[in-house]
């Protein structure tokens, strides 16, 4: 069951100019073994067969999933855990502390490029010991269908859970359902998932205090940095937070932003823009 | 505990080749891809059966079979040692043990009231099975080899 | 920093005491709960104990119970690796006094990252 040099090549090409992944030589098992259940699913035996038809329809779905099913990685849970940290231990208490009145405000939160979920799931477990039920709201997006349909599902299997999660969070926040688990209602339920292109216009569920924005600007040039930079700009609150990854910054990009450190590392609060 | 698991509850995933896929991704192979669904049962040469047992109100056995070259490979992957590198029986013992503890593991997990998983036991004779126990099947193809697992009802 | 790998599988307890190895720890092996007391009664200091359940001897809960009634050792941090799975078998383990929970099969990055939420390795930010 070995895949024709033809065929790699042609899959190899096709995810390079979608999504920009180099799938090398040495990778044929891997297309091998997420294209199998996908032929499988079509009534063809094996991903040579597949393949041909796909090249021979040019069905756009088709080689969506495609590209989607070979482009898919595991990520962890709180990943990097220091912007977790951040998020409770000085971002909302400046935000509570900074609101006046006697009601607390619902937080807004946009987890952009949120993959299979992690991080939004992240956040909400984060929040939920430091606010009242109701006291946030995260938009979560992604431009990947298949991926937000895993991530509003909140279905993740064992090695997904083995990562990073810490287990008094799984024990609180999640059920087996089968060989997998699942996040608990109570939590998901704070959770939109929509799909969104960081290059259109943002989505609802703004103006937000917290955008987290992270590992996804490093994929991009100077131009586009800066034009995701302005968007969300535009729909953070005055003096809201954003929290890029740890090799990622607004310096030199776009001047709307303040740079403050927050624990061990830094966020970036909304300053007006100056005058150009 | 029953042994009962229903396949089909699983949405068209098959959890017992979840668990084999996982099992093989971290343990084995460090990456993922290559244990596949093979469509025929194999012809076992030499073979080894390593199985636990999940012991409850009522009993079950989780049984990998496959032969004594790809076990030896089995326990190359999982200690870390050469291609040609002489592995000692004390160690494929050990080793195919330790993956049908792992399997036999999760599958306790799928049941609904789990009783306790028994320590593993690896023979070259296929373990007493009475006819009709046999509740479940699964042939995979891992590098080119035969693996398979299969789930059987004890008295 | 010094470990205890429990497990009666040498396979298992070879790939953990790597893997900790390359993390920068100092390994000692037991095969089930009760060796591994008898390394800890012989007075060699532990930072972390890594413990399977199901073992002969003595399972690894009761380990970590016998452990948790010592007041000598009670800066251990205590985390299971095994096959347990289910929701109610976890929850026994943190009731006894286990800290982390690691369920097999599980890779190398799993396991940095249980021992960083620990705070036994530092973290790397990662790009």
């Amino acid at each position: 069951m070995t895949l024709t040099a033809d065929t790699f090549t042609y899959v190899a090409d096709l995810v390079r100019t979608r999504s920009a992944i180099q799938l090398d030589t040495g990778k044929e098992y891997l297309v091998e073994s997420r294209l199998l259940p996908m032929a499988r699913a079509a009534g063809v035996p094996d991903v040579d067969t597949f393949v041909r038809a796909l090249r021979a329809t040019a069905a756009p779905k088709q080689i969506e999933a495609v590209v989607e099913a070979l482009t898919t990685n595991e990520t962890s849970w709180f990943r990097d855990a220091q912007p977790f940290r951040a998020l409770t231990e000085h971002i909302v208490p400046a935000i509570l502390g900074s609101s006046s009145g006697a009601f607390a405000p619902s937080l807004r939160i946009w987890s952009a490029a949120c993959s299979s979920g992690q991080e939004p799931y992240s956040i909400a477990m984060s929040l939920e010991d430091l606010l009242p039920p109701n006291g946030w709201r995260i938009t979560a997006t992604d431009l990947n269908e298949q991926m937000l349909t895993r991530a509003r599902a909140g279905r993740y299997n064992q090695l997904e859970m083995n990562r990073g999660l810490p287990v008094t969070m799984l024990v609180k926040h999640f059920s087996r359902a089968g060989t997998d688990w699942e996040v608990n209602p109570q939590l998901r339920r704070t959770i939109s998932f929509v799909r969104h292109n960081l290059l259109d216009p943002p989505p609802t569920g703004g103006p937000f205090d917290v955008v987290f924005l992270r590992n996804v600007l490093i994929y991009f040039d100077l131009a586009t940095k800066r034009d995701v930079l302005q968007r969300v700009h535009g729909v953070l609150k005055p003096g809201g937070y954003l929290i890029l990854g740890a090799a990622e910054t607004t310096i030199g990009i776009d001047d709307g932003w303040e740079r403050v450190p927050v624990g061990a590392g830094s966020a970036y609060r909304r300053t007006a823009r100056r005058a150009a | 505990m029953s042994m009962d698991i229903d396949i089909q509850a699983f949405a068209g995933a098959d959890p017992i080749l979840a668990i084999a896929e996982e099992v093989f991704t971290a343990m084995i192979d460090g990456e993922p891809g290559h244990v596949l669904p093979a469509l025929s049962a194999p012809e076992l040469g030499d073979p080894m059966h390593a199985w636990v047992d999940v012991q409850g109100t009522t009993s079950g056995r989780v049984l990998l079979s496959t032969e004594r070259a790809t076990a030896d490979d089995l326990a190359r992957a999982l200690l870390g040692m050469e291609p040609d590198e002489e592995v000692s029986t004390e160690d494929f013992v050990d080793a195919l043990g330790e993956v049908a503890n792992v399997v036999g593991g999760n599958v306790k997990a799928l049941v609904p009231d789990p009783g306790v998983l028994t320590l593993p036991q690896v023979t070259q004779e296929r373990p007493p099975t009475q006819d009709g126990s046999q509740i479940y099947e699964l042939n995979l193809d891992w590098r080119g080899r035969a693996v398979v697992i299969s789930l059987w009802k004890l008295p | 920093m010094r470990a205890l790998v429990i497990d009666d599988s040498r396979t298992m307890r070879r790939i953990v005491s790597r893997l900790l190895g390359s993390l920068g720890f100092e390994t000692v092996e037991a095969a089930d709960g009760r060796e591994a007391l008898d390394v800890l009664e012989g007075g060699t200091h532990i930072d972390l104990a890594c413990i399977d359940w199901n073992m002969p001897v003595m399972n690894g809960l009761e380990f970590v119970t016998a452990v948790r009634n010592n007041r000598d050792w009670r800066d251990m941090t205590l985390m299971m690796v095994t096959t347990e799975s289910e929701q109610s078998q976890i929850v026994r383990a943190l009731a006894a006094g286990a800290h982390e929970y690691l369920i097999k099969p599980f890779t190398p990055d799993a396991v940095r990252e249980k021992l960083q939420l620990l705070g036994l390795v530092e973290l790397e930010e990662s790009a």
